[in-house]
């Protein structure tokens, strides 16, 4: 199928697929995840479908597109308001288990993650260990044909919604730090495991603290061998890393800043697209934007050659981010105190009252709030320059 | 020009900061801003008892006679310890609006209310048609034989769920839309019949409303200022806000890089203190600097102010220009340097982010104020 045709079939699938509500749950995002409810929605028809994992290869329920037509969908889909899947089940867990897992693991798991049966979430940071994920110290200790688990992680996002979670556990004090650690799955309905919600700035819940009490676990659940975990994760940071396209979020955030300073007024009564000095800042986002843009061109072009984009997703990572944060700075001072107003009713897609303020800054603050962890989570800002420096300039 | 308190000023610095390290706690603080009324009633009366609400009022109206600079001191350690409390809206906006135009039985009524604590403001003055310019002004006041009748909504109208009267601003006669003369300010008490407020919390943990004026009528001594004037008259009371909500951004960055110096000393990852990591302490040298720029422009604009300098409307651009700036660079890298917790309503850290972006926004946001610097 050519490019124009393949993007006219997806156009005219999501037309019809997605509901008012689901269209409104995309377009009220303020982070990375949509409303739960909605996400799942739109999560069934897209499995209905066959499309939601085109990442995959199609022996695990892929759609077999060419990485072209993949990139083309993830863009229709985030143009048209889509709500976007959180990452840990489909574009995480789910390549390593198809790298590391065992038959019974893939043939168990794979299926859940493509139905939605199974809600993952990442147990990786603990409260001692972020940037230094080695140190960690929540510990895998043998019982017989189990394991029994005691520690507790953080800033695990999406937990209160999750049933299942991969874990980085100690097995080994011996050696390197990285050399004792496991990879592990466990159901996270299982006695001593408990959640507990992380209040963020905007006033909702997206990260958790999960404390393991003796949590009993099946051997079987070890992902790899035991002492292995690290390889296994290590692969998954770089999936977390390369696996993003920042380009069609930034396009998302020019159409929606463009709406906004076409419609709203600067103090001299002009429209701020019309306002010199705001113009400036916004075409200087926006050549970075474009800049990045033929960057993650190249890194796919790597990928299609059948290499790798090595440090080259460490730099889309960094400037990805930080891009983004900028484009929400411009919203800001665009929207002015409309800013200001908290309505968290009103960001939800059922919502049926009436909001306060012009609806093009409804989500306004609570972007620029929630955006300032982008530079932190999936490797901070300065963990990513530590790779460049590490890696290509061999520093 | 050379800066050097006074020993009043000096001793106003020191027992406010005395005061709030000893009386207000963060914990304290977010225990208030879940309360449905936001601020603390015992706080205010405090702050009256301190003298501070009368800071800034003339002798003969019962107050201190305290200018820019004193804005500046207090302002600076509320900012410090994040407090909630209205003093913006009430006393430097609303008060300084009525002990300029006010006249006298109104005046005599709701200042000395103010500075008993009894009483709280809140200027409603920003229209959802543009929040950028002050002069868009829809409402309409019509004279009518023994007063006024005015009809209009209002929109991010900060602390007026608490206040107990607005200072409304609304047009006279047909001047268009969006100019700056035929502006007048009105007295509405809360009382007033026809008057609706829609309620709502901010990010910064405070509350605002819209308000909506149905055939509001009104006396004719609650006219503030002469009729049509209110830009020109109002024009001062701005920049002394504009000194007050930057001086406290200036005292929510000392304590944000104070708290990141502290919390960097202490966090430890890869054996280290991650203080030793020259990135890090570059970075925060880069805040220190922005701030004490940031506070060096706060200085001189507010002694401008208060001795009737030339450019100091042009220092106010400036000042405002370059908070929004600093700002941002502050709080985005105190959060930033903590990582995961600076993200976490429990940490006091995104409180002090959040006001910070608040104050971005009032008054003006940053691109307004580099393009009114340019122009003056």
């Amino acid at each position: 199928m050519t490019e124009g045709g393949f993007r006219h079939e997806v156009r005219k699938f999501l037309a019809e697929s997605l509901t008012p509500e689901i269209k409104r749950a995309g377009e009220l995002m303020t982070s990375v995840f949509a409303d739960f409810d909605a996400t799942m929605k739109w999560h069934r028809i897209l499995h209905a479908k066959g499309w939601i994992a085109p990442d995959w290869p199609e022996e695990y329920g892929g759609t077999g597109w060419t990485l072209n037509q993949r990139y083309i969908f993830q863009e229709e889909c985030k143009l048209a308001n889509a709500p976007a899947f959180p990452a840990m089940g489909l574009q995480m867990l789910g390549p390593m288990l198809m790298h590391h897992g065992t038959d019974e693991q893939k043939d168990y798991y794979l299926p859940r993650i493509l139905s939605g049966e199974d809600m993952w979430c990442q147990g990786y940071s603990e409260p001692g260990a972020g940037s230094d994920l080695a140190s960690l110290i929540t510990s895998a200790v043998r019982d017989g044909d189990d394991y029994l688990i005691n520690g507790s992680k953080i800033w695990t996002s999406y937990a209160q919604h999750s049933n299942m979670i991969f874990c980085l556990v100690r097995t080994s004090k011996e050696g390197r730090p990285q050399a004792g650690i496991s990879f592990i799955l466990v159901d996270m309905v299982t006695e001593g495991l408990k959640v507990e919600p992380i209040v963020g700035l905007d006033g909702t819940v997206e990260q958790c603290q999960v404390f393991f009490d003796n949590v009993r676990v099946p051997a079987a659940n070890l992902l790899g061998a035991e002492n292995q975990g690290w390889d296994v994760a290590k692969s998954l940071l770089e999936f977390e890393r390369g696996g993003h396209n920042f380009t069609i979020d930034h396009k998302k955030q020019m159409a929606k800043i463009s709406k906004q300073a076409a419609s709203q007024q600067d103090a001299d009564s002009r429209l701020w697209q019309d306002n010199p000095v705001f113009s400036a800042k916004l075409a200087d986002v926006a050549v970075d934007a474009l800049a990045l843009e033929f960057t993650e061109l190249r890194v796919k072009g790597a990928f299609e050659a059948g290499g790798n984009a090595g440090a080259l997703s460490s730099l889309t990572k960094v400037m990805g981010t930080e891009i983004g944060q900028r484009f929400n700075e411009l919203s800001v001072e665009i929207m002015g105190e409309h800013a200001l107003v908290k309505q968290l009713d009103a960001l939800q897609p059922g919502y049926e009252g009436d909001s306060i303020g012009p609806d093009c800054g409804l989500t306004t603050m609570a972007e620029y709030i929630n955006n300032r962890a982008s530079t932190i989570y999936g490797g901070s800002a300065e963990i990513q320059r530590d790779i460049i420096a590490k890696r290509v300039l061999r520093l | 020009m050379f800066i050097e308190y006074s020993e009043e000023q000096t001793m106003l610095h020191d027992s406010a900061d005395k005061y709030l390290r000893e009386n207000y706690s963060f914990e304290n603080r977010q225990a208030t801003v879940k309360k449905s009324r936001g601020f603390s009633a015992e706080q205010w009366q405090m702050f009256a008892d301190l003298g501070w609400l009368a800071m800034t009022f003339e002798e003969e109206a019962g107050g201190f006679g305290g200018g820019a600079l004193e804005t500046m001191i207090l302002c600076e350690q509320f900012g410090k310890y994040l407090v909630l409390e209205p003093y913006l809206e009430s006393v430097v906006l609303v008060g300084g609006l009525i002990a300029v135009g006010a006249q006298p039985a109104i005046k005599e009524h709701y200042l000395s209310g103010l500075m008993a604590g009894e009483l709280q403001g809140a200027l409603a003055y920003l229209e959802e048609g543009n929040v950028a310019n002050p002069h868009y002004v829809e409402t309409k006041a019509e004279v009518t034989g023994d007063g006024y009748v005015l009809n209009g909504s209002k929109a991010v109208v900060l602390n007026g769920p608490e206040a107990d009267m607005f200072l409304v601003s609304a047009r006279v006669g047909d001047s268009s839309i969006d100019a700056k003369e035929g502006i007048s300010l009105f007295v509405v008490d809360k009382s007033r019949q026809g008057l609706h407020c829609n309620n709502y919390k901010t990010y910064d943990g405070r509350s605002a409303c819209e308000l909506q004026l149905d055939n509001v009528a009104l006396n004719a001594d609650a006219l503030v200022g002469e009729i049509g004037n209110a830009s020109a008259m109002a024009a001062p009371i701005f920049s002394r806000a504009i000194v007050a909500v930057c001086a406290e951004a200036v005292g929510a960055m000392d304590a944000l890089l104070e708290a990141t110096v502290d919390y960097t000393k202490q966090r430890k990852q890869f054996g280290q203190s991650i203080s030793s990591f020259q990135v890090l302490r570059h970075r925060m040298v880069d805040m220190y600097m922005e701030i004490e720029l940031t506070r060096s422009l706060l200085m001189a604009t507010a002694w401008k102010l208060d001795n009737g300098a030339e450019d100091a409307e042009q220092c106010v651009a400036a000042l405002k220009a370059k908070v929004g700036k600093a700002g941002r660079y502050v709080s985005h890298n105190a959060i930033q340097l903590h990582g995961g917790i600076g993200t976490t309503d429990e940490f006091s850290v995104g409180h002090y982010f959040k006001r910070l972006a608040a104050i971005g926004v009032m008054f003006g946001s940053r691109d307004s104020h580099l393009s009114r610097y340019m122009q003056a």
